[in-house]
């Protein structure tokens, strides 16, 4: 292999890294936490903290839930101008939007139920295009009660949505970015692996008693090529799952006439009829169809529960009802679909068995979103996420610790900013998601906007760890190390214990309780997590108080090649 | 030539062109592959996610190889070049398909 190929690889690995570095880590970690996303839901909305339920009666607990589900608010004013066609009449106020669909979605975790509404837009600017204004709703399956609005999901609504979107919705410039961030992420992969001449006793080597920048690329090495087929997969994945619709929206663009014909072709194949009829017909017992489709699937030798459910064309004779599979105890998602006609209960038509090409992308997708029930490997994605984050972030110290003596002989301030940065997104960013869940105690549990002041205050705890960083981060402009990462250390041990013990005393759901007399593992489980990322930063912050006593005498200055840089993975 | 080589010797220079680039050239690949499937009777949805399975593979290694190609501006050429051919056929062949 040429020294320039190795070069090149070493520079695109080097840059394209650290920039979108900062991002990697957000997917990484909050991905991590995102495994446990509802348990984290369970722990932040006491009054969900029970176990996982049978699926109630659609006829007479979910359908009335529904029925007085109106449409949302943000959606309505940011999509009905976008949507409703003006030369054609007025546009329909909110509340008199017509019902055009129902769902249900449900797993083996969640002990409540998410439901959601899709409502017509009657006068539209394209009568073909999918015109709905949306509502969700989320409900206690022991009674019907809805869980309020106002109650965030800090696990799978802010956590979940983190790792994928950064929570930055304007024109999803969010998934775009994480977009190119899981690109880097294979490109690192790929050229980490072209850099590194020795990769299989990378698998073994480890010399933490050394200087900071040998042992910080030993573990960079480490992690990354342990976990090498781990990272690989999760950043391909990734992108694969949101490839159709945002990466690369070819059949939604260029070919957007073939596949709408296609749509048209496929319903009409199917016998599932894509529009609806205009002719109003009642809904037949939901109940009913869902016992014949538990009946079918038994006897293909897979007897299932529920996990989607969709009402198409509510109220018209075309209307149709769809009723999927729960994958909990394999791979894929929801499949096996069973449709039935909604005025009669009548089987439509089963879904055949997918193709080979189906097969693969269920697999690898349903990989990546893991809803199968197997707990020792959704731990061990736990694992290869927080390996992923050390991968990136001794990538980060490396960067820093090769250039900070240089910077500092010719008064620059590249490695300041640098490890400035590091901090906010290695020690800032776990303070900004472990102080969300404090304040998520700190207020009332039936606050108007509760959700808002927790998201509000997870960025602005956010940005404050930034500020700290960047103004601590002096002793960098001489050769130093920042003091920022211990400080941060320590306050993330101290609301971490803090969590769990605001916990333990507004909902009573302390560690004895929840581990030995009444068992509840999703809520101990996180205060149990709480606790060891404690334990850990109170260790991390000890020896980062050492290294800095012990940093006082000056680094001897270090000039770098591109040759020395080569020589020195 | 030897100014335009100076010009896109600059590596940040370089990834920035050759990252949409090579974007174009998986976008084309896809819907190409896409019509070009569809046109010997497979089902539009699994040529679809035949192809996205495909494109992030060709993506990055397309970029890979493009950024460490000692002559640039052929890798440039052949990756818009290329984009716009695949794109060009696809469309044409969509035409044929639609009733």
């Amino acid at each position: 292999m040429s020294a320039h190929f190795r070069n090149t690889m070493t520079w695109l690995h080097t840059w394209m890294g650290l920039a979108l570095g900062f991002v990697l880590m957000v997917c990484f970690f909050f991905g991590a936490l995102s495994v446990f996303d509802r348990e984290i839901d369970r722990w932040a909305i006491p009054q969900t903290r029970f176990e996982p339920q049978p699926l109630p009666s659609f006829d007479r607990l979910l359908l009335p839930v529904l029925q007085r589900v109106e449409p949302d608010q943000h959606d309505y004013a940011a999509n009905m101008p976008r949507l409703h066609d003006p030369t054609k009449g007025p546009m329909t106020p909110r509340l008199e939007l017509p019902v055009d669909e129902y769902w249900m979605y449900t797993t083996h975790r969640d002990p409540v139920l998410a439901m959601g509404v899709g409502f017509l837009v009657p006068l539209p600017k394209d009568p073909d295009a999918h015109n709905h204004i949306h509502a969700r709703t989320t409900v206690d399956p022991r009674s019907g009660a809805v869980v309020p609005d106002d109650a965030l999901k800090i696990g799978s609504h802010w956590f979940y949505p983190m790792h994928y979107s950064l929570n930055w919705r304007w024109r999803d410039i969010g998934i775009w970015i994480v977009g190119l961030a899981g690109f880097t992420m294979l490109v690192s992969l790929v050229s980490g692996v072209i850099m590194h001449r020795r990769i299989f006793r990378e698998f073994f080597t480890f010399r933490p008693d050394k200087h900071v920048k040998r042992s910080a690329l030993d573990l960079h090495n480490l992690t990354g090529v342990v976990a090498l087929p781990f990272h690989f997969f999760f950043a391909f994945t990734g992108l694969l799952i949101f490839a159709s619709y945002f990466y690369f929206p070819v059949s939604h663009t260029l070919l957007e006439p073939l596949h709408r014909q296609h749509e048209v072709l496929e319903a009409q194949a199917a016998g599932l009829p894509h529009k609806r009829s205009g002719i109003p017909a009642p809904l037949a017992s939901v109940d009913a169809m869902v016992a014949e489709a538990k009946r079918r699937w038994a006897a293909r030798d897979m007897a299932g529960e529920v996990g989607f459910l969709k009402i198409h064309h509510v109220g018209d004779a075309n209307s149709f009802v769809s009723i999927y599979r729960a994958g909990s105890d394999r791979v894929a998602l929801v499949g096996e679909g069973i449709h039935f006609k909604a005025a009669t209960g009548e089987v439509l038509r089963e879904d055949p068995p997918r193709s080979a090409v189906s097969e693969i992308n269920e697999f690898l997708t349903g990989l990546h979103l893991q809803h199968f029930e197997h707990w020792l490997l959704r731990w061990l994605y736990v694992l290869g996420g927080l390996l992923g984050c050390v991968c990136i972030a001794t990538g980060f110290i490396f960067f820093v610790e090769k250039r900070k003596a240089v910077h500092a002989k010719a008064g620059g301030q590249g490695s300041r900013v640098v490890d400035s940065l590091a901090v906010t997104t290695v020690t800032g960013m776990v303070i900004a998601a472990v102080g969300m869940l404090v304040v998520n105690r700190v207020l009332p549990a039936d606050m108007a906007g509760k959700g808002d002041w927790e998201k509000l205050a997870f960025w602005g705890i956010w940005v404050l760890a930034m500020l700290h960083a960047f103004v601590r981060s002096g002793p960098l402009a001489r050769g130093g190390i920042n003091p920022a990462w211990r400080e941060q250390c320590w306050a993330l041990a101290m609301l971490c214990f803090a969590a769990v013990v605001l916990n333990a005393l507004t909902t009573g759901d302390h560690l004895l309780k929840t581990v030995f007399s009444d068992p509840y593992w999703p809520v101990a489980g996180v205060d149990l997590s709480l606790l060891a990322t404690a334990g850990i930063a109170v260790w991390a912050a000890r020896k980062l108080a050492l290294r800095e006593r012990g940093a006082v005498k000056t680094i001897p200055s270090e000039v770098t090649t591109r040759a020395a840089e080569a020589a020195n993975v | 030539m030897a100014r335009q080589r100076a010009a896109f010797a600059h590596p940040t220079r370089r990834l920035l062109i050759l990252i949409p680039g090579s974007y174009a050239f998986t976008w084309g690949f896809i819907a190409l592959g896409v019509t070009g499937l569809v046109s010997l009777g497979v089902d539009f949805h699994e040529a679809e996610t035949a192809m996205m399975l495909l494109a992030f593979l060709v993506f990055p290694s397309l970029f890979l190889w493009a950024f460490a190609s000692p002559r640039p501006g052929r890798a440039m050429a052949l990756l818009f070049g290329g984009a716009a051919f695949m794109v060009s056929a696809a469309w044409a062949i969509q035409r044929g398909l639609l009733v």
